[in-house]
């Protein structure tokens, strides 16, 4: 009969082994799993988009109009002098989509009664930094192209 | 209303003696501490099976929800979600080809999970339902099969159930109607997929999982059936953890198997009926194409409705023949009933000899369905065909044989000998298969009137002489 | 009911009695074995005759130039048309010289002159299946002449130069034929879509220019492609200017090394004479004659016909033949890289897409290739090095990136399959340890 020492050894030696091998299992089952789970990339999108002829009639009826940009939303808005202005439509607090009040001349977000200035600043309640400014112009054929990236002023 | 208790002091502290107060979890562990498995003279493989179905019908389930992160029922999307997945979803295509591998083996380790029950007698009393229970679970994988199949919305899926939904217009009365509910309208269509989509991942599951615990259920409270009793009861195992770790062990061996058909095959054997290339998307206007099979579950149906004339004693061929299978699965489901012996605990081999002929029976359907030595051409011989598949049946009837003679339960061939018959008729003497059926069916019922009559005599004999 | 009556015709015994007395002879005469000469074949088509054509023939035997039944036999043996076999029996000059008893071998027309020794040249079949005298244009019409004459008169040849020079001399030959042919008013009423610039053309030819400038006859004329007695249109599979039997037509004087014997190209050095052989294995040699596509270029098809002279490609994109030659191998080159590029690419496709990986990428790669390789060879005929080049750019392109997809799949393969081996490790190892443990627990119930 082998000393009790050695036969610990050897249980311990094969729980050892049986460890490393459930370890590497799960490693070897969670790993495809996990990546195939992860989404695949979302183009983000980086050149100057343009407001398409539905989006720019909204924009002349309502003052506003949310347009996509990849998997991101902007607000376009006219403010009391006629200026057009973009920014990141997606609160900074939970994420819900912003709207253009033109009576108030303020962004709102009407989830949590988040107030932002027209250049995205925080006016008032819970989000806790400003919209992302976007620059917006008119082109001369009447055409609305929002540069995306950071524009100059927001800097 | 008096909370379970266990068997920990109540003020014993930590998680275990929370829980046991609760829920009473000591009884429990008791149970599968002193849990046996009988051990009888035959082998023990044939306890895992039902555990191995187990196993492969998880996978189905995990890799079945991760399909669902992608995969998109309807017109536009089905097909492309597929492709999708398989093409550029980092590890889609193990996915789908483990759970497409993992189908097939279901099915097969449950067909002999289901031949071995009904070889080692399992099913007798007290344990009927659970017989019934694995009959149902057997057809629910059949219809997982079948709803399965048309989702990827590709051409030969698309074919195959246009086919096999067809032959439900064959159904007595509510023919037409199932037709068109099974459809969601009068030919396969999108709103097939739609129904079938509910079917597979949210009916059929939930069914299944139910009728799984039931099952299992059974099993707890009754046991692994013991072996017959003339089958020389053994020592039982401990279920836990010898049984248990014996499981694990094998279903590691299962997923090792799994894993490397599912890389190195990923599109499946190449088999008719195995093979799950997505190929072209369905197009209900394209013309079909020869080469349609259903998966290789259903080619004995398949090759049955062939062998069925247009008529026969006044119904169409299809209806005798979905008749024809029918009254098969109904024997199959009552078998408990039906085996007298196995209900007094007298040896059977009558019905192990049924088993036996159904596997040849449906070993030669399946061959010729796959129209094995019938040449390259697109219409093959139908009689070298015929001859061809009647050698490989015969080389199946005599291994049935074999196995039997390993099994020490040689005593009873007419069923067997049945189904060779009308091999041999068929394939080597050109009779039809249906008249080479019918003479094999009415010589075995002479045979078993014989067997019969001769039994009552003797036990007339028994009862009027003298006991020994 | 025409079929009926044509039936009936012919059904009808031909009443041999009122056929004119020298055919009844000849119908009498016997071979020297006793068969008669003509037999029931012969028999037959004489009585399919109108009775007009059998009146010319019996008016022509009257006159003793059809001179006997063996004569008659071998005239009815060519099987022409009524109208034809008219013209045959009015025209001295034919029957004369189709009669076996009459000539000998160097003027006789046979319908088998290498069985009967004679002329080649003097081929009774082809005679009566040339262009010309299906139009009518017979003997006198070339020789000169009357088809009426009963002897040889002096207006025969009249109209060529003398024996001892036509032979040696042929640049007398495309001005006779052009006395017609450059003729475009006499030319419309026979064929008005005939051109009639073909001495013109002619006249600019390599050819041309040796025989009329040069004087040297051993270059070809008319005769020397077209033929002689037997001339067909260039549409009929057996005309030397079928397209398919161009090159041998060509070759029958540019394969000869003897009769090229001295003529040079531009760059001084020999006229090679293998170009029919190389030809037969080209590329455009294998369209036209093993697979059958008339479309497909032969000699004339660069060099022209009439005009034949050196491609175009010579004086217009190469100064002289070793550029030509130099273009033409990196044509080929080029074209052979794409061709084993796609190879290359393909290969490799199925057993890829049998592992299961995205092979789609590679098949459009293999597609791109495909349409590359189109332009490329149809940028061929420009013989413009540049345009050719920016061509294949594209195929090239695409087997770079076809060999950059087979090396991702290869190497997504191999992380399969080393993936899949891990895991395996993985599960193995617990595996074997599961199966340690339970031999444990056996030896512990059995201790």
């Amino acid at each position: 009969m082998p000393p009790v020492g050695e036969k610990i050894n050897r249980r311990s030696l094969l729980d050892v082994l049986l460890a490393i091998g459930v370890v590497g299992w799960l490693a070897s089952v969670l790993f495809p799993v996990l990546r195939y789970l992860k989404p695949l990339g979302v183009q983000t999108q980086n050149g100057p988009i343009k407001l398409k002829g539905e989006e720019l009639s909204k924009l002349e009826k309502d003052h506003s109009v949310i347009v996509r940009a990849g998997a991101a939303r902007i607000v376009v808005f006219e403010d009391s002098t006629q200026q057009l202005r973009a920014l990141s439509a997606k609160c900074t607090h939970e994420g819900c989509t912003v709207q253009y009040v033109p009576g108030e001349s303020v962004i709102w977000c009407a989830c949590h009664n988040g107030r932002f200035d027209l250049d995205g600043r925080v006016l008032a309640g819970p989000p806790p930094r400003t919209l992302e400014k976007y620059s917006c112009t008119r082109e001369s054929d009447g055409s609305v192209v929002v540069q995306l990236g950071r524009g100059p002023e927001a800097a | 209303m008096s909370a379970p208790t266990g068997g920990t002091h109540p003020e014993a502290k930590g998680l275990y003696p929370w829980l046991d107060r609760r829920y009473g979890i000591t009884p429990l562990i008791e149970f599968l501490k002193h849990k046996e498995v009988p051990i009888g003279s035959h082998s023990m493989i044939w306890y895992y099976l039902g555990g191995i179905t187990l196993f492969f019908f998880t996978i189905q389930l995990v890799s079945g929800v991760l399909l669902l992160a992608y995969y998109q029922a309807g017109e536009s999307t089905s097909y492309e979600s597929i492709r999708f997945i398989t093409t550029k979803v980092p590890f889609g295509w193990l996915v789908r080809s483990m759970h497409c591998w993992s189908a097939h083996l279901m099915i097969l380790s449950l067909v002999t999970h289901m031949l071995s029950t009904m070889v080692l007698k399992a099913y007798r009393p007290p344990r009927e339902l659970t017989w019934i229970t694995g009959f149902l679970l057997f057809a629910f994988a059949l219809g997982f099969g079948f709803s399965g199949y048309l989702l990827p919305w590709n051409e030969l899926a698309f074919f195959a159930t246009a086919v096999g939904t067809d032959s439900m217009k064959a159904v007595p009365g509510i023919g037409e109607w199932l037709l068109q509910v099974m459809r969601g309208g009068t030919d396969v269509s999108i709103n097939t997929l739609y129904r079938f989509f509910a079917l597979h991942v949210v009916v059929l599951p939930l069914l299944t999982v139910g009728i799984v615990a039931f099952h299992l259920i059974f099993i707890q409270r009754q046991g692994m059936a013991a072996p017959m009793a003339h089958d020389k009861p053994g020592r039982g195992m401990k279920f836990f953890p010898d049984f248990a770790l014996r499981d694990l062990l094998l279903w590691l061996v299962c997923l090792i198997a799994l894993a490397s058909l599912a890389v190195f095959l990923p599109y499946g054997p190449g088999i008719p009926g195995m093979e799950w290339e997505l190929g072209k998307k369905a197009n209900p206007l394209a013309p079909a194409y020869p080469g349609i099979k259903p998966e290789w579950y259903f080619l004995w149906v398949y090759q049955l409705l062939k062998e069925f004339p247009a008529h026969l004693f006044g119904m169409e061929g299809s209806q005798a023949a979905i008749a024809l299978v029918s009254v098969l699965f109904a024997v199959w489901a009552l078998v408990p009933w039906l085996d007298r012996d196995a209900r007094s605990n007298r040896a059977s081999p009558a019905f192990t000899d049924l088993a036996m002929a159904a596997l040849v029976f449906l070993a030669y359907l399946t061959l010729k369905a796959w129209d094995i030595g019938g040449g390259e051409g697109p219409l093959p011989d139908v009689r070298a065909v015929a001859r061809a598949c009647a050698y490989w049946g015969l080389v199946v009837a005599a291994a049935t044989v074999v196995f039997r003679f390993a099994m020490g339960s040689a005593r009873f061939f007419d069923f067997t000998a049945a189904a060779a018959l009308q091999i041999v008729l068929h394939g080597f003497l050109g009779v039809s298969y249906l008249a080479a059926g019918a003479i094999a069916v009415l010589l075995l019922a002479v045979s078993l009137g014989v067997r019969m009559l001769r039994s009552r005599n003797a036990a007339r004999a028994t009862v009027g002489g003298a006991p020994r | 009911m025409i079929a009926l009556c044509a039936v009936l015709l012919l059904a009808a015994p031909a009443d041999e009695s009122k056929y004119p007395a020298p055919l009844k002879e000849f119908l009498a005469a016997k071979n020297k074995d006793g068969s008669p000469v003509l037999g029931d074949a012969d028999r037959k088509a004489l009585a399919a005759l109108p009775d007009h054509t059998r009146d010319l023939l019996g008016a022509a035997a009257e006159s003793v130039i059809l001179g006997s039944a063996a004569h008659l036999k071998i005239l009815l043996s060519l099987d022409l048309p009524p109208a034809a076999l008219e013209l045959v029996a009015q025209d001295n000059c034919i029957l004369c010289h189709s009669d076996p008893g009459n000539q000998k071998g160097k003027t006789l027309f046979a319908t088998d002159p290498p069985a009967r020794k004679s002329n080649p040249l003097l081929n009774l079949k082809e005679f009566v299946s040339d262009v010309h005298f299906r139009r009518g244009l017979s003997c006198s019409g070339c020789h000169g002449g009357k088809p009426s004459d009963e002897m040889m008169t002096k207006d025969v040849y009249a109209r060529w130069p003398k024996e001892d020079v036509r032979h040696s001399d042929r640049s007398w030959i495309p001005g006779f034929c052009a006395n017609c042919h450059a003729d475009s008013n006499f030319m419309r009423g026979f064929n008005p879509t005939l051109p009639t610039d073909q001495l013109a053309k002619y006249q600019t030819s390599q050819h041309g220019i040796l025989l009329l400038q040069e004087k040297d006859s051993r270059a070809a004329q008319c005769v020397s492609c077209h033929g002689v007695h037997g001339i067909r249109n260039s549409r009929s599979r057996l005309s030397s200017v079928h397209v398919q039997r161009i090159p041998d037509t060509c070759g029958a004087c540019h394969s000869d090394a003897k009769r090229m014997e001295g003529f040079r190209l531009a760059d001084g050095t020999p006229l090679p004479t293998n170009q029919v052989a190389q030809y037969k294995e080209s590329v455009h040699g294998k369209a036209l004659l093993v697979k059958g596509d008339l479309g497909a270029p032969t000699c004339t098809g660069c060099h022209r016909s009439h005009a034949a002279m050196p491609p175009d490609c010579h004086s217009q994109y190469a100064k002289d033949n070793q550029q030509c030659a130099a273009t033409a191998v990196s044509f080929r080159n080029a074209l052979d890289t794409l061709v084993a590029g796609r190879a290359e690419i393909t290969a490799p496709l199925e057993r890829l897409a049998e592992r299961g990986l995205d092979v789609e990428p590679l098949s459009r790669t293999a597609s791109d290739l495909d349409e590359a390789l189109v332009q490329t060879r149809s940028k061929v005929h420009t013989f413009d090095l540049s345009s050719f080049q920016a061509a294949a750019q594209p195929g090239n392109d695409a087997i770079a990136k076809g060999r950059e997809l087979i090396a991702e799949e290869r190497r997504e393969a191999r992380f399969r399959t080393r993936g899949l081996l891990a895991a395996i490790g993985f599960m193995s190892l617990i595996a074997a340890g599961i199966a340690l443990k339970l031999r444990e627990i056996g030896k512990r119930r059995i201790t």
